[in-house]
């Protein structure tokens, strides 16, 4: 076997590792919690999170491998505009945080929440809505997580020269095995050590880039001389103002619905920490967008070539050749540890919430509905069981990829933004809102996010988010206008300072 | 605190949160587009993606720690909790 494979394996594996140790760990000391109420501390960690371990979960679940692959793709074909672009994501924490923060956390604790869609459940009192919900949430994540695991295995194989059946089956087996024994606690703990790593495995690859090209300035000279259109905000027409808006939408504001975000606003333990986390969250989702993306368009100094044919014609490819182009097999090894990082970390927290949706928000409500309870062990044997399996499931799938990861990513992550906006907004801030209206918004968006997707239509060329959140809005409206008012409990439940205190 | 205070405060936390966001797009766009007539270059870079990228992340700190010292206000969340708990010993258990 040729060394200097082994030597750019060792670093991801002695990574992968250490995660797999701490969630064995955090395991061992949740043993009382979980004999009490394994739902509360698998799912949700107990409500303990502090601030730091809150805004690392938060941003390393929002970050995946397009963060890191994909995106700096894009960046080396069009220039400054990309990082412009991406530099919007630094509102995703505190919007969500100080949106939703407050307000589910004051509710979760009164339902004893678990799940973002218990809260929907209290809020709206509609299975249907409710069942949607997670097959939404199944749906999207699990087309989530085959793209995360794809980008992260072809990086592995380019930068490794290991097969991309031997970079998916290491890192895959792991996270799942990983997520599996730790429940919420291990994921949130180990997404922000994966976050450390993101930042740092980008920084060293600055470095180095900068160090093999002679210097910023060199490679400044380099895009301004070869494609001076990379200094443009518009990029001579390839990053129009139509294109700004739409991702000011898709990855700026609509990430409030997110569900996977929405459920960490639940899991802090005090206000202090909601926060700290605020703060921490922005600095570092800011710090991480910057230095990934940057690299992407100083990558033009390193992979000289104008045309994306001479790096196998795929924007995906462009990472993996910069970090083989300027580092040795081991350093490369510790970079990518970033990627995998971002991949992982995005993996554990949707698989984690998947299986929180098929055990604890459809399977033991149609258990309730029929007048039986699982036991406490029950809960346990079913939902480690539930994350195993379905991991398992996105693994075999992964095997036999599909194509652009970027697209991918972006239409499962438009179609859940879709789904929950204003099924979210309205269930928290008007009071009027009712289930009906919440049942039409979800699905009627949805269907109309993916149908314009899948046909290309778009609305004066701006991306279909905004088709699937206007369709939202308006089916909102209609549904709210057939079905009845809230029950009074959910009123005073949701809206005391409109309805009396109890 | 009231439950009732708790939620109004929350309520207004939420809006000057979107008040906040707004206030990094108008940043976002002045210290990107705006600068990016000027054809000037700081540290071999258009002052555009200074203002727009570093500007602009630096400006979203800053009304982060703004509305996290300054907008949020602590609650006990504790007290949430324990109101649950009698509700549920009131209705008998009941949910």
């Amino acid at each position: 076997m040729d060394f200097s494979h082994l030597v750019s394996l060792f670093p991801v594996f002695l990574f992968l590792l250490i995660l797999l140790y701490i969630s064995y760990r955090v395991q061992r000391t949740s043993e009382e919690a979980r004999s009490k109420n394994f739902a509360k501390d698998y799912f949700i960690g107990g409500r303990t999170l502090g601030g730091f371990v809150l805004a690392m979960t938060t941003v390393a679940t929002y970050s995946s491998v397009s963060t890191f692959v994909g995106g700096p793709g894009v960046a080396w074909q069009i220039g400054y505009g990309w990082l412009y672009m991406a530099i919007v994501q630094v509102v995703v924490v505190f919007l969500v945080m100080g949106v939703f923060g407050k307000k589910i956390s004051l509710v979760a604790r009164d339902i004893d929440a678990v799940t973002v869609i218990d809260i929907l459940r209290a809020r709206y009192k509609s299975d249907s809505l409710c069942n949607l919900a997670a097959i939404f949430i199944v749906a999207f994540f699990c087309a989530t997580m085959v793209a995360q695991f794809v980008g992260a295995a072809k990086l592995f194989e380019a930068v490794t020269g290991y097969s991309y059946v031997t970079g998916l089956t290491l890192f895959g087996i792991i996270v799942i095995i990983y997520t599996t024994i730790g429940g919420f606690k291990g994921v949130a703990i180990t997404d922000a050590i994966c976050a450390i790593a993101m930042i740092v495995g980008m920084s060293i690859l600055f470095y180095c880039m900068l160090d093999k090209a002679g210097g910023y300035g060199a490679i400044m000279n380099h895009i301004r001389t070869n494609d001076p259109a990379m200094l443009e905000p518009l990029s001579r027409g390839k990053m129009p103002i139509s294109l700004y808006i739409s991702q000011w939408l898709l990855v700026g504001v609509c990430t409030l619905a997110l569900p996977q975000s929405i459920v960490r606003s639940i899991s802090y333990k005090d206000t202090r920490s909601l926060r700290n986390a605020i703060i921490i969250g922005t600095v570092v989702i800011g710090a991480m967008t910057l230095i990934a993306t940057w690299v992407g368009v100083l990558s033009k100094g390193i992979l000289t070539n104008p045309s994306l044919a001479a790096y196998g014609g795929s924007v995906d490819n462009i990472t993996p050749r910069t970090i083989v182009s300027v580092m040795s097999p081991f350093w490369a090894g510790v970079t990518i540890i970033g990627p995998i990082a971002a991949t992982i970390s995005t993996v554990s927290s949707l698989l984690l919430t998947s299986s929180s949706s098929i055990i604890k928000d459809i399977y033991m409500r149609a258990l309730e509905k029929n007048g039986k309870t699982l036991s406490n062990k029950g809960i346990q044997k079913f939902s480690m069981a539930a994350t195993i399996l379905l991991g398992f499931g996105i693994y075999f799938i992964a095997i036999a990829p599909p194509s652009v990861i970027w697209k991918i990513n972006m239409f499962a992550f438009g179609g859940l933004e879709t789904a929950f906006f204003w099924v979210m907004i309205f269930g928290l801030f008007w009071h009027k809102a009712n289930g009906t209206g919440a049942l039409w918004a979800m699905f009627g968006g949805v269907v109309a996010y993916c149908t314009t997707m899948a046909l290309h239509i778009r609305l004066f060329s701006l991306h279909q988010i905004v088709i699937g959140i206007g369709a939202s809005l308006i089916f909102f409206f209609i549904g709210n206008a057939i079905g009845r008012e809230p029950d009074d409990d959910v009123k005073k439940l949701f809206f005391p300072d409109k309805f009396g205190d109890d | 605190m009231k439950r009732s205070e708790k939620f109004r405060r929350a309520n207004h936390e939420a809006k000057v949160t979107c008040f906040a966001t707004l206030a990094v797009i108008v940043f976002w766009i002045l210290a990107g587009f705006g600068l990016s007539g000027l054809d000037i270059d700081l540290f071999d870079t258009p002052i555009w993606v200074l203002g727009g990228c570093i500007g602009t992340w630096l400006f979203a700190v800053v009304v982060a720690f703004w509305l996290a010292e300054h907008v949020i206000q602590d609650v006990d969340l504790q007290e949430e909790d324990a109101a649950r708990v009698r509700a549920a010993e009131q209705k008998g258990g009941s949910r």
